[in-house]
């Protein structure tokens, strides 16, 4: 029956309607750009969320486990053997992104016989020497959303992933004038725990949390969930740059 | 993009495997040499290296010699190698084998690391060098690319620098106190008994300072016989490789220390 034009249009509306509602609770994710580099950070209770890819990159992810495993071990994958065939200078988020994960999440998304990947990711990559860094969403449906790049375009200081449309909105316009390049590690922390709880208090579209609210909600969330925080570091004296924060550097931002 | 996006995660994350899938792994497997080839001469391993044990943890230091036959080819090769963080590779033998060899080992540390969430355990990465060398025998048995090499980690768990030597099949054994490897070899092998059995204080017990000394002595003696351990040419300004691994990582030596030490303590 879905040879029907009609009934594929239909098939693809429901899948994707479905994968909305199950992406819809995922715990926001920021990258947030600061002077020695790129910070990521989430607040989670059970699971890890962000993850060394390569070298200079890294992701953050939200969706089933299964999937957001098979993607990450892809990418890895990708990225290691052009590291090793070639050299590490040739890895590249944006080919990455665009040759390797968007048209197999795509094909995946399009043949509704076969299983949709449930997983939406962001990732970053810290920029070389006098370059800005990139964020890159990808979708499960293999659409990319870029903070920069080609055209010209200036680099956005930050990138961010929610489970909602209305989640990533507030907090991008929660983040739209950060400076992300004068900040210092504390800094950065604390603004991507605010653009964080901004994000978690938006699930409804129009919604804007006031200032009382979230203070209330950054308080409240932190108590029951643990943070997770990683920076690429332009500092490493290795070039992997890629290390999750201790638990004492976080602590030391928050007060 | 064959691999990971159609099917479940490889069982095996393992990067000379993921290499092998997709042909591009550098070292020939032993099956693959044609048969009957026992009894080729070996060719020698050309060069210096040598790896002991101090206070501080291991020290490992080369010559800068690269030789094919009776010509030098290149007088600033780097035999001592950084694999990971906390991880040393000294090589003897030949270069294009060695380098990949070294290449192969560094990124299986990290794919591992990155892709299983955790440092690969210690005798994961001793293990993992002698595969590679196993894996290489094909080459060894057509006496094209042997490689003989030396490897130092630091055991986080019980907190002290370990030392390794390995044979060209693979077979790996743990140093108590010193390793060497190379054409110069028998001539270094000596110098650290002695100054481990009668010296002043075992190897164990001596300074940074006191290892740097020996190590360059040795390396100067080997290659005071040996044409193919190349020496000190102080006014091109080339020394040999000496690092150390510790708990805090790895230390090069600089260039500068390296002239200071030669110019008062060896020559």
């Amino acid at each position: 029956m879905t040879e029907e034009p009609y009934r594929w249009v239909e098939a693809i509306s429901n899948r994707r309607e479905y994968i909305e509602h199950q992406l819809a609770g995922g715990s926001p994710i920021v990258g947030l750009t600061y002077g020695d580099g790129v910070l990521f950070l989430t607040l989670s209770r059970e699971r890890q969320k962000i993850f060394e890819i390569y070298d200079r990159i890294a992701m953050g992810a939200i969706g089933h486990p299964g999937d957001i495993e098979r993607l990450r071990m892809a990418a890895i994958e990708v990225a290691s053997t052009e590291g090793f065939t070639r050299s590490t200078q040739d890895v590249s988020l944006r080919r990455l992104a665009t040759f390797s994960l968007s048209p197999a999440l795509k094909a995946a998304f399009e043949q509704i016989y076969g299983p949709p990947y449930l997983a939406r990711m962001l990732f970053a990559e810290l920029g070389r020497e006098g370059e800005g860094n990139l964020f890159t969403r990808i979708d499960y449906d293999g659409t990319m959303h870029t903070s920069g790049g080609p055209h010209l375009r200036t680099f956005e200081d930050y990138g961010v992933l929610a489970g909602t449309s209305a989640q990533a909105a507030a907090m991008e316009k929660y983040l739209a004038g950060v400076k992300g390049t004068e900040m210092s590690l504390e800094e950065a922390i604390r603004t991507a725990l605010e653009a964080w709880t901004v994000g978690h208090l938006s699930r409804e579209e129009g919604a804007s949390p006031t200032a009382e609210e979230v203070a209330a909600a950054k308080k409240e969330q932190l108590a029951g969930a643990v943070m997770e925080a990683a920076v690429l570091e332009r500092s490493a004296r290795q070039a992997a740059t890629y290390r999750t924060l201790r638990q004492d550097e976080i602590e030391k931002a928050l007060g | 993009m064959e691999n990971g996006l159609q099917g479940p995660a490889a069982a095996v994350p393992d990067f000379a495997a993921l290499l092998k899938r997709q042909g591009l792994y550098p070292l020939a497997v032993a099956h693959s040499s044609p048969a009957g080839g026992a009894g080729l001469p070996v060719e020698t391993q050309a060069t210096t290296i040598l790896a002991f044990k101090f206070a501080g943890g291991v020290l490992m230091a080369g010559d800068r010699r690269a030789t094919a036959g009776n010509t030098v080819v290149y007088d600033r090769a780097d035999k001592v190698l950084e694999i990971d963080r906390h991880s040393l590779m000294a090589i003897a033998g030949v270069p294009a084998t060695a380098w990949e060899m070294a290449r192969v080992l560094e990124h299986s540390f990290q794919f591992y690391r990155r892709s299983q969430l955790q440092e690969m355990s210690l005798d994961g990465k001793v293990r993992a060098l002698s595969k590679l060398l196993r894996d290489n025998f094909g080459f060894v048995r057509q006496g094209v690319g042997i490689v003989v090499p030396i490897f130092a980690t630091y055991d986080s768990a019980s907190q002290i620098a370990r030392l390794y030597f390995y044979d060209a099949m693979g077979a790996q054994f743990e140093a108590a106190d010193y390793a060497v490897s190379g054409s110069g070899s028998p001539a270094v092998r000596s110098i650290l008994y002695y100054e481990n059995t009668w010296g002043k204080k075992p190897l164990r017990e001596i300074s940074r300072e006191e290892a740097v000394v020996l190590a360059l002595r040795a390396l100067d003696t080997a290659a005071e016989t040996d044409t193919a351990t190349g020496g000190v040419d102080r006014r091109g300004r080339v020394y040999p490789v000496v690092k150390i691994v510790s708990g805090e990582g790895i230390a090069t030596l600089s260039e500068e220390d390296l002239a200071n030490t030669f110019k008062t303590e060896v020559k």
